[in-house]
């Protein structure tokens, strides 16, 4: 029953046809599914298949990216004033852009993907100081710190996540709290992360969001 | 030949002794002047001067006239502007907070009155008297689709796009590209022969191929009204090759400056002899490549490109923490292997 709202919601989403999608979601509720299913059985599924599809094909696009985060985010967000009983998060990330950074696309499209699968987001925003993403990860008590960069010298640069690094380092934090990167300049040079100082990246933020839920499982179960 | 005459065949298929070298040394020139970026981007002679400066010490063909791409903004009314000590400025101030500010928006009416105008001028003026007659003098446009990036910031940009009113969209895309009709005929007049029009919503990897088709092809028509010999289409290093066709057919452009991630093989293939294949390395790399890895991907490139002729070998943005010893490297490869 699932797979046919999940293949029509897909599809909608793909054409970035927000209003189908809305339908499709509002089909399913009056079919009589519960906001719990739309969520976990619908909203889930979907951006696990779009972040195989994205994988396989190169071709998709920023758009598409955009609007699998904005509408599955903003479904998730009505969906969970309805539960029954509050979900269980699955854990925390604190997020944000580098320093010297102001460019959030990137960090919107991962924060609506990680929203949708359960994942409590802390948005630290644009242009974040190292100190503040580590004093947030230790107060949140957060698994994982993504920070975005859309230019290389906030990628590489001695303010951002290399000195997020120096900082767990320093703080003997490094095997509580993971540190994953994305953003334009980690494309062009797929080792750019490990000179970033970074435990892992992604080349989109659907991706992102994958990678990030699943260091938070790992740090967890270690 | 000239530079300039190089460049010229190499669009035009015509004999040259070897294929155009393009090296876009922009947020250098700080350094090269020993200024910090604010101070050096404050002054159009700056800019020139670094520019003659980088040309004589590299012996690359070309020279840009900006100075960084939030001058657009500033034009336009943003306030701000956060320079870095290592890398590009950032638009700091969005002229349009919200939806509604886009009925209010006005384009200047004549954008070469305007305070932030004088600098490109003075330093277009400097370039085209120093080498506007043997060398490409580089100017940079924002389509009319993409210049609202730098008015509202990318992500209520694409919000408006692909779930907005389509009116107000079409309202703002509209005021952009008046902007640019006035803009374009200006940097001609000032001394820029190579117009270089970054579109990032003309390619692929921003919005599906449908859209740019029936939307952002039409709009680009509009903004390059003036004529498109001297312009070269480029998607701000974001891949394009399946667009190709469309733009050539469309807007009749000949010089395509393509992506570092598409395949130049299939790039040179598609515009064949109907236009300029500009090949990009991916100077990002070249950041921690050595001597040696910095040449051999400039063969590779120039292998691919060179045979035909209509091609050109270019950077990207080079990044300041490119070693200068790799910059050395690259160019001298890039004269060594581009030789006909």
């Amino acid at each position: 029953m699932f797979e046919t709202y999940i293949k029509d919601y897909n599809e909608a989403v793909f054409d970035i046809d927000k209003e189908t999608a809305l339908e499709v979601v509002e089909s399913a509720l009056q079919q009589g599914i519960t906001p719990e299913q739309v969520v976990f059985n619908i909203i889930i599924p979907s951006i696990e298949q779009m972040m195989a599809l994205i994988e396989k094909d190169p071709d998709t696009n920023l758009a598409q990216h955009f609007m699998t985060a904005q509408i599955a985010a903003g479904i998730t967000e009505t969906m969970l004033t309805k539960f029954s009983t509050p979900p269980e998060v699955i854990g925390r990330v604190i997020i944000g852009t580098a320093y010297g950074d102001l460019h959030s696309l990137g960090k919107r499209i991962v924060i609506g993907c990680l929203k949708s699968m359960m994942v409590d987001v802390v948005d630290l925003g644009v242009n974040v100081k190292a100190e503040d993403f580590v004093d947030a990860a230790v107060e949140q008590d957060a698994q994982v710190i993504a920070i975005s960069s859309m230019m290389v010298h906030t990628a590489t640069g001695e303010d951002g996540s290399l000195r997020v690094r120096a900082l767990l380092n320093e703080r003997n934090l490094e095997n509580q709290i993971k540190l994953v990167v994305g953003g334009a300049p980690y494309r062009f040079d797929h080792e750019l992360y490990t000179k970033a100082g970074a435990d892992n990246w992604a080349a989109d933020g659907v991706t992102a969001a994958k990678i990030i839920s699943q260091l938070i499982l790992e740090v967890k179960a270690s | 030949m000239t530079p300039l005459e190089i460049l010229s065949a190499a669009v035009n298929g015509q004999p040259a002794p070897r294929i155009p070298i393009f090296c876009n040394l922009l947020d250098q020139g700080a350094r090269e002047l020993n200024l910090s970026p604010k101070e050096y981007f404050s002054r159009g002679e700056y800019v020139a001067d670094a520019q003659l400066k980088m040309l004589k010490r590299y012996g690359h063909d070309n020279v840009w006239s900006l100075s960084y791409v939030g001058k657009e903004a500033q034009l336009l009314g943003c306030k701000e502007i956060l320079f870095a000590k290592d890398g590009v400025p950032n638009v700091a101030d969005f002229v349009i907070k919200t939806w509604d500010d886009i009925a209010d928006f006005e384009i200047p009416e004549d954008i070469t009155l305007h305070p932030h105008w004088q600098s490109m001028e003075d330093c277009l003026a400097i370039l085209r008297d120093e080498v506007g007659a043997t060398h490409p003098i580089c100017a940079y446009v924002t389509a009319s689709t993409t210049l609202p990036v730098l008015l509202m910031g990318m992500d209520k940009w694409m919000e408006l796009v692909l779930a907005g009113p389509a009116d107000l969209r079409d309202e703002l895309v509209r005021k952009c590209s008046d902007f640019i009709q006035q803009q374009i005929p200006a940097l001609r007049a000032a001394g820029a022969n190579v117009i270089v029009y970054s579109t990032p919503f003309g390619s692929p990897y921003f919005i599906p191929k449908k859209m740019i088709s029936e939307w952002s092809m039409p709009w680009m028509q509009r903004d390059l009204a003036s004529g498109v010999g001297d312009v070269v289409y480029y998607c701000g290093t974001a891949p394009y090759n399946n667009i190709v066709d469309l733009a050539i057919e469309q807007l009749k452009v000949a010089a395509f400056y393509l992506s570092p991630l598409d395949d130049i093989t299939e790039s040179k293939r598609i515009i064949n002899t109907r236009g300029l294949t500009c090949g990009l390395i991916d100077d990002i790399k070249m950041i921690h490549w050595s001597k040696e890895e910095t040449r051999a991907e400039v063969k590779r490139i120039i292998n691919i490109g060179k045979n035909g002729e209509h091609f050109l070998f270019g950077t990207g943005l080079m990044p300041m923490d490119i070693p200068e010893e790799n910059i050395h490297a690259m160019l001298e490869a890039a004269f060594e292997y581009g030789r006909y």
